[in-house]
C-alpha cells in the first residue's frame, strides 16, 4: 500500500495527471479496455499470477508499457524479453527515465 | 569347489571381506525359477552348491541383502550387458515388479526419460570403475510412473581380481527432489518478500521526508512506522505468512499505544474471526497504526477518558459477502475536519481502499473520528 502511494507521488511530481490502479489481471484488463491510457507500469506478478495477458491487452491497444519486478529476469517469457524492466526498489530518477523511454517509444 | 573368500568356519565369527564366487542364482523358500530354461550343467550344479555353501557360511549377510530396506540388485558382469541375477524385496517394492519380471533383465531396462544414451554412458563408467560416484538417474516403475534414484554400483571380484558381478543399491530420491523444489520456491518467495519490504521501507522514508524537515520529527515518524511494519511481520510470521486474523491485526497495532495510563481498558475490539491474506494484513496494520498515532496526537487517546471501538460485521450482498469495519473514537477533544488532506487521510481513503478493493471514509464527527471501511470479504488461499 505504501509503495503504491509512493509511486503515485512520484508520478504526480513528474506531471502525471491521473493514475488508475488495478491489482489483479481481470480488473486490469477491464480498466485498459474501458479508457485511454498514455502508458502503463506493469508488475510482472499480480497477486501470484503472471501478468502477460495484461501486457497483451496493452499491446493490442498500442499503449506503451514497461515491466516492474523484484525478481531476477531469468524466467521472462519468450516474446516479452524486449520490454524495458524496472527493478524494485527503484529511485525517482530510474522511474522518470523509464517513463520517458516509454512515452518516446525508445526500443529496448 | 571354490569357497567364498574370507568366510570363516562356523566356530568363529563371520568376516566381511570381498567374497568371490562364479555364478550364483538366488534360491530360497518358494522362490520362482529363472525365466531362462537352465540346463543343469556341471557349472550350474557347481553354482548351486556354491550358493548353498555361501548361504550357510555367510547366512547373516544373505539375510541382510534380502531383507534390508535399501533396494538392491546383483548383476552379472561376465556378459557385455548387466543381467539382474538377484533382486531383494525392497527393490521389488520400490519398482512394483515381481521377481521373475526383473531377473535376467539388463539393469538398464529401468532407465526412464529421454537422456538414455548419456545416462547409459554415465552408468557404464560406474560399472567399470571403483568410483565414489552415485549418479542420479531417472528410473521407471512397472506402472509407468517415474522417479529419481541415486545409484551406487559396486564391483564384486573373483580370486584373480576380475569383476564378475556388481551389486547395486538404489536410493529413491523423490523426497530429496521434492525438498529441492520446495526449497527453491521458498527462496523465491523470500526474495519477493524482502524486495517488497525494502520498497515499503523506502516509501516510509520517502513519505517522512515529504512531511517533515525537523530531524527529530523525521526520526520519530520513520521509526514508528518501521516498528509498526515489523510488528505486522511478526504477526504474519507466527502464522507462517499464510494469513492473519483481523482481531489479531487490530490488537497488535494498538498494543504499543495501550501500555500508557490505563489505555488498555479504553480499547474495545469486537467482531467475528476474519482472515486476511498477507498483503492486506500488512496494509491494515499500517492503517490501524496511522489511526492510533492520530488518536494519540489529536483524538481519543490525547486525553485520559477517550476510548476507541473497533468493530466489524459481515453483510451478504448480491456480489458476495462484504465486511463493514468501523474505527470509532469517543470522549476525546472536540473534532474538527482538517484544513487539507494530510498523508494519513490519503493513506486510508485511497491507499487502504485500493488495497482492500473497497471504500474507506473518514468522518470527522465532533464527538469523535469515525473511519468506516466497506470491502469484499477477503479470500485467503493456502499454498505451500
Amino acid at each position: 500500500m505504501l509503495i503504491l502511494m509512493m509511486i503515485e507521488d512520484m508520478l504526480a511530481d513528474l506531471g502525471c495527471q491521473s493514475v488508475a490502479v488495478a491489482s489483479k489481471v481481470g480488473p486490469a484488463i477491464s480498466l485498459i479496455e474501458g479508457q485511454e491510457f498514455d502508458m502503463a507500469m506493469l508488475d510482472m506478478n499480480l497477486g501470484g499470477i503472471e501478468s502477460y495477458p495484461v501486457a497483451d491487452a496493452l499491446t493490442a491497444r498500442d499503449v506503451p508499457y514497461f515491466f516492474s519486478t523484484g525478481n531476477s529476469l531469468t524466467n521472462t517469457k519468450d516474446g516479452y524479453r524486449n520490454q524495458d524492466v524496472l527493478k524494485k526498489p527503484f529511485t525517482f530518477e530510474q522511474l522518470s527515465n523509464m517513463l520517458s523511454r516509454s512515452l518516446l517509444r525508445i526500443p529496448n | 569347489m571354490p569357497s567364498p573368500e574370507g568366510a570363516a568356519n562356523s566356530n568363529s565369527g563371520y568376516s566381511c571381506q570381498t567374497f568371490s564366487f562364479r555364478a550364483w542364482q538366488p534360491i530360497g523358500q518358494g522362490e520362482p525359477s529363472m525365466p531362462q530354461i537352465v540346463r543343469k550343467s556341471e557349472e550350474q550344479k557347481d553354482a548351486e552348491a556354491e550358493v548353498e555353501s555361501f548361504q550357510q557360511n555367510l547366512g547373516p549377510f544373505v539375510i541382510a541383502a534380502e531383507t534390508t530396506r535399501m533396494p538392491m540388485v546383483f548383476t552379472d558382469a561376465i556378459e557385455p550387458k548387466h543381467h539382474i541375477i538377484f533382486a531383494n524385496d525392497s527393490f521389488l517394492k520400490m519398482t512394483g515388479y515381481a521377481r521373475e519380471e526383473v531377473l535376467g533383465q539388463d539393469f538398464t531396462f529401468l532407465l526412464a526419460g529421454n537422456a538414455k544414451a548419456e545416462v547409459l554412458k554415465q552408468i557404464e563408467v560406474e560399472f567399470g570403475n571403483e568410483t565414489d560416484g552415485s549418479p542420479e538417474v531417472y528410473l521407471h516403475r512397472k506402472d509407468g510412473s517415474e522417479f529419481w534414484g541415486g545409484v551406487f554400483i559396486n564391483p564384486v571380484r573373483d580370486e584373480d581380481g576380475k569383476i564378475v558381478q556388481h551389486f547395486i543399491s538404489i536410493f529413491d530420491l523423490t523426497k530429496h527432489k521434492n525438498e529441492q523444489i520446495q526449497s527453491k520456491m521458498l527462496i523465491d518467495e523470500l526474495n519477493h518478500r524482502v524486495k517488497n519490504t525494502l520498497s515499503t521501507v523506502q516509501s516510509i522514508v520517502w513519505q517522512a521526508l515529504r512531511t517533515f524537515t525537523d530531524p527529530k520529527q523525521l526520526h520519530t515518524s520513520i521509526e514508528a512506522r518501521l516498528l509498526a511494519l515489523s510488528r505486522s511481520h511478526d504477526l504474519l510470521t507466527r502464522e507462517n505468512w499464510k494469513s492473519a486474523r483481523l482481531n489479531d491485526i487490530a490488537y497488535d497495532a494498538l498494543e504499543p499505544f495501550s501500555v500508557t495510563d490505563g489505555r488498555k481498558e479504553r480499547i474495545v475490539i469486537k467482531g467475528e474471526p476474519i482472515r486476511f491474506p498477507p498483503k492486506a494484513a500488512l496494509a491494515l496494520g499500517i492503517a490501524f497504526n496511522e489511526l492510533a498515532t492520530n488518536a494519540v496526537k489529536y483524538g481519543a487517546f490525547s486525553n485520559d477518558v477517550g476510548s476507541i471501538l473497533i468493530d466489524w460485521a459481515i453483510e451478504p450482498s448480491s456480489g458476495g459477502d462484504r465486511i463493514i469495519l468501523r474505527w470509532q473514537e469517543k470522549g476525546g477533544p472536540k473534532v474538527s475536519p482538517p484544513t487539507r488532506q494530510g498523508f494519513g487521510s490519503r493513506m486510508i481513503e485511497r491507499g487502504l481502499a485500493l488495497e482492500l478493493e473497497g471504500t474507506a471514509h473518514l468522518d470527522y464527527a465532533p464527538e469523535g473520528l469515525i473511519c468506516t471501511m466497506n470491502f469484499p470479504a477477503p479470500k485467503v488461499t493456502h499454498h505451500g
